[in-house]
């Protein structure tokens, strides 16, 4: 095509394009926000980082490491498991590798004293199992990998619990807890981002 | 359009960027100030959110900021993006560079801890014979900290030790509030143990803020003597080929990657210590000493201590029972006879009538959850502000084998803590042990552990200043040996650190420095 037609047909077209930007601008008002809801709200996560065998272990210890307390959910009611999952599966690989051998090991010593699955025990039973790899802590946290792992653990079901969704409204619920944890904050957005 | 002829080209916008855009505009001077990132807007900026409203549950993106210890997902936007900008560090030696580019830089989030540094740190080596001097004292600096201190509104209370100079405290913000029981027990504890307990020293700044975006560069604009451009990613202060005097910087625009040259009659750089000391090495200047790069420093944060007051548990932490903070300013190796295990000394922040940590039991479950409600405000947490020794091994090198975003050869930081930080923060957790165990408290949990270098933000060094130009980069003005009309005036000129909070410092530094930039402008001496 010569270059003249088809500067033509360029010049043709922003001007059809401009009317129709026109016409649009001079709507007298602005549609309304579309009203929208959270996935969770409308679907179940998939779950593709944990085996199932893991994911029973870390059910099992979600609902003895964090759970509800009076009104307020704990880790099972919160979904913190199957948040979890999702959160190991974008992190680096020495966490997953700290969690998936973690939870073996869990499995492990339950089989080793019960002759059964961690996700069978009984909450005493569990006992004996977490108890010993639990350490107090501060600054510096274990370096025995299994201590590491359960003091991880009981660290991010509770977050995952306190930060959730069920968590803030049962918060919000109760007015002598509304300053604590799953509270609000300044939230940052992407400042200028660079457009290279 | 002509372009314009500035008298200071400024690189960088944070508290030592704003400071000498605030003394040399007022005094006539014309400057352009550069900073490598946006501005900022608080109000379109950022949002009010609950936790369980951003994409990781406020856990934050896995693996964004691995250096940044600071970083959540509510900030997480704030920080510089390592992908964008990465550096490499020594194997086996972590070192955490925690940076922001946006303009203001980090006086936009400092935590505004305000001291001094005092002649223990000035003439350090005259003290214990390790290092230098730095060639100026206290007395050289007061004047310019008592203006710091008034603009930036630092309050505190005056005590009259040596190690601990007092400033030009402003009225109002103090807590004055009687001593809690816990306090009184703890000071008492802490002076017979040799220690003098005063009270944290902060500014106030204006309306929540003490940053150079609300009290130096507004200043500065009013005088319609600043250009600020942001965006504007500075890779080299250029030189006049024949006078070998610089000329001004080149940069690039963030976005498009266009480069530009900006012309001055003097260079200051502010950009921070490792951002100026990069570009200083991009530019190949400033270096007949060697010395540049080298000496990096900064101050060791870590070594939590924690315990619990009995009688406060159990819903019993009344105000008159505990509650307030204390505050420890070096207290060892004052004497010079003083013999231990390492030199120099650290100071104690602690505070009392927190919350326990989940971490600092064993419990779980349920068990847990009545533990931290026993315990609730019964805590006393201290930490560690500790001085690192500045070694010639620790420094900065570039790595032209990795490029930022703008194909800008990357920092290489090779820096470790030694056995004078290790032994010092040993001490530290021993003494805050003794201290709560004489007191009565019961001990939680102890680390005498630190975090990685950088991790306090307080990077100094690099380009140390000194008397003697074969052993420093700049002289006792901020002004560069080799170069007369090129001046650093942050935190990379710093001789020693000590353990101080560098701020005030900076900005005292950068104020002097910037006053006598103008007179050597106005008597045409640069």
């Amino acid at each position: 095509m010569p270059i003249q037609r088809r500067r033509f047909f360029q010049s043709i077209a922003a001007a059809s394009a401009a009317s129709t930007l026109s016409a649009q601008s001079a709507a007298p008002t602005l549609p309304e926000k579309v009203a929208t809801v959270a996935p969770e709200t409308a679907a179940e996560p998939v779950q593709r980082f944990f085996t199932v065998q893991q994911r029973a272990t870390l059910r099992r210890a979600a609902s003895l490491l964090q759970p509800a307390v009076g009104a307020l959910p704990g880790a099972i009611d919160a979904e913190a498991p199957e948040f979890l999952d999702f959160l190991l599966s974008v992190s680096p690989a020495p966490r997953q590798t700290l969690y998936r051998s973690g939870l073996d090991h869990l499995d492990s010593q339950a089989n080793k004293l019960f002759q059964q699955p961690f996700s069978g025990l009984s909450a005493a039973q569990a006992d004996q199992v977490l108890k010993p790899l639990i350490v107090a802590w501060t600054f510096d946290p274990p370096t025995d990998p299994r201590q590491r792992f359960l003091t991880e653990l009981r660290a991010d079901l509770r977050t995952a619990t306190t930060n959730s969704a069920p968590y803030a409204k049962a918060n919000a619920n109760n007015s002598r807890r509304r300053r604590g944890p799953g509270g609000a904050g300044f939230y940052w957005l992407p400042i200028d981002p660079t457009r290279r | 359009m002509p372009t314009p002829t500035y008298d200071v080209i400024i690189v960088g916008s944070g508290h030592s960027g704003g400071m000498a855009a605030g003394v040399l505009t007022a005094k006539g001077v014309r400057c352009l100030m550069l900073n490598a990132g946006p501005v900022v807007d608080f109000e379109k900026d950022r949002t009010n959110k609950a936790a369980h409203e951003l994409p990781f549950r406020g856990f934050g993106k896995p693996g964004q900021h691995p250096h940044v210890f600071q970083a959540n997902e509510f900030n997480a936007n704030t920080w510089v993006d390592e992908k964008e900008i990465p550096y490499t560090q020594a194997a086996n030696a972590p070192y955490n560079w925690v940076r922001v580019r946006l303009v203001g830089g980090r006086s936009l989030f400092w935590a505004r801890q305000s001291f001094r540094l005092s002649d223990f740190e000035f003439k350090a080596a005259d003290h214990d014979g390790f290092g230098e001097n730095w060639p100026i004292r206290h007395d050289d600096l007061a004047p310019f900290y008592s203006r710091v201190e008034a603009q930036f509104r630092v309050v505190g209370r005056k005590e009259g030790w040596p190690q601990f100079p007092d400033g030009n405290f402003v009225d109002g913000g103090f807590d004055a509030a009687p001593d809690s029981e816990c306090q009184k027990r703890l000071t008492a504890v802490a002076n017979k143990m040799g220690m003098g307990v005063s009270r944290m020293r902060a500014a106030i700044g204006e309306n929540g803020l003490a940053s150079s975006v609300n009290l130096s560069i507004p200043n500065a604009l009013a005088t319609g003597k600043l250009d600020v451009v942001p965006n504007a990613v500075v890779r080299q202060v250029s030189v006049d080929k024949n006078t070998g005097k610089a000329n001004g910087v080149i940069f690039l625009d963030r976005h498009t990657g266009r480069e530009m040259h900006a012309k001055a009659r003097v260079v200051v750089l502010a950009a921070g210590t490792l951002e100026t000391t990069r570009l200083l090495l991009l530019s190949n200047l400033a270096n007949s000493s060697g010395a540049l790069g080298h000496y990096l420093i900064d101050q060791q944060y870590g070594c939590n201590v924690v315990a619990s007051m009995p009688e406060a548990r159990d819903g019993k932490a009344t105000p008159q029972l505990i509650g307030g903070g204390l505050f420890m300013p070096r207290f060892r190796n004052l004497d010079k006879k003083e013999k231990r295990n390492f030199i120099r000394g650290y100071a104690l922040p602690m505070n009392t009538g927190s919350s326990p940590d989940p971490r600092y039991f064993t419990e779980y479950g349920e068990a847990l959850q009545k533990k931290l409600a026993s315990y609730a405000g019964s805590c006393v947490q201290g930490s560690i502000f500790g001085e690192v020794l500045p070694r010639k091994e620790n420094h900065v090198r570039l790595n032209k084998d990795q490029q930022d975003a703008w194909g800008i050869p990357t920092l290489h930081i090779d820096a470790r803590y030694g056995d004078n930080e290790r032994n010092l923060c040993k001490d530290a957790a021993d003494t805050m042990e003794e201290m709560y165990t004489k007191a009565g408290l019961e001990m939680l949990v102890k680390s005498d552990k630190v975090n990685p270098p950088g991790y306090s933000i307080h990077e100094l060094g690099t380009c140390r200043m000194g008397e003697d130009p074969k052993k420093s980069v700049l002289n006792k003005w901020n002004q560069c040996h080799d170069i007369p009309n090129l001046f650093v005036v942050d935190g990379s000129s710093f001789v020693t650190g000590g353990w101080q909070n560098p701020t005030m410092t900076i900005l005292a530094l950068s104020m002097r420095a910037s006053e006598y930039l103008a007179d050597q402008l106005a008597d045409g001496n640069v």
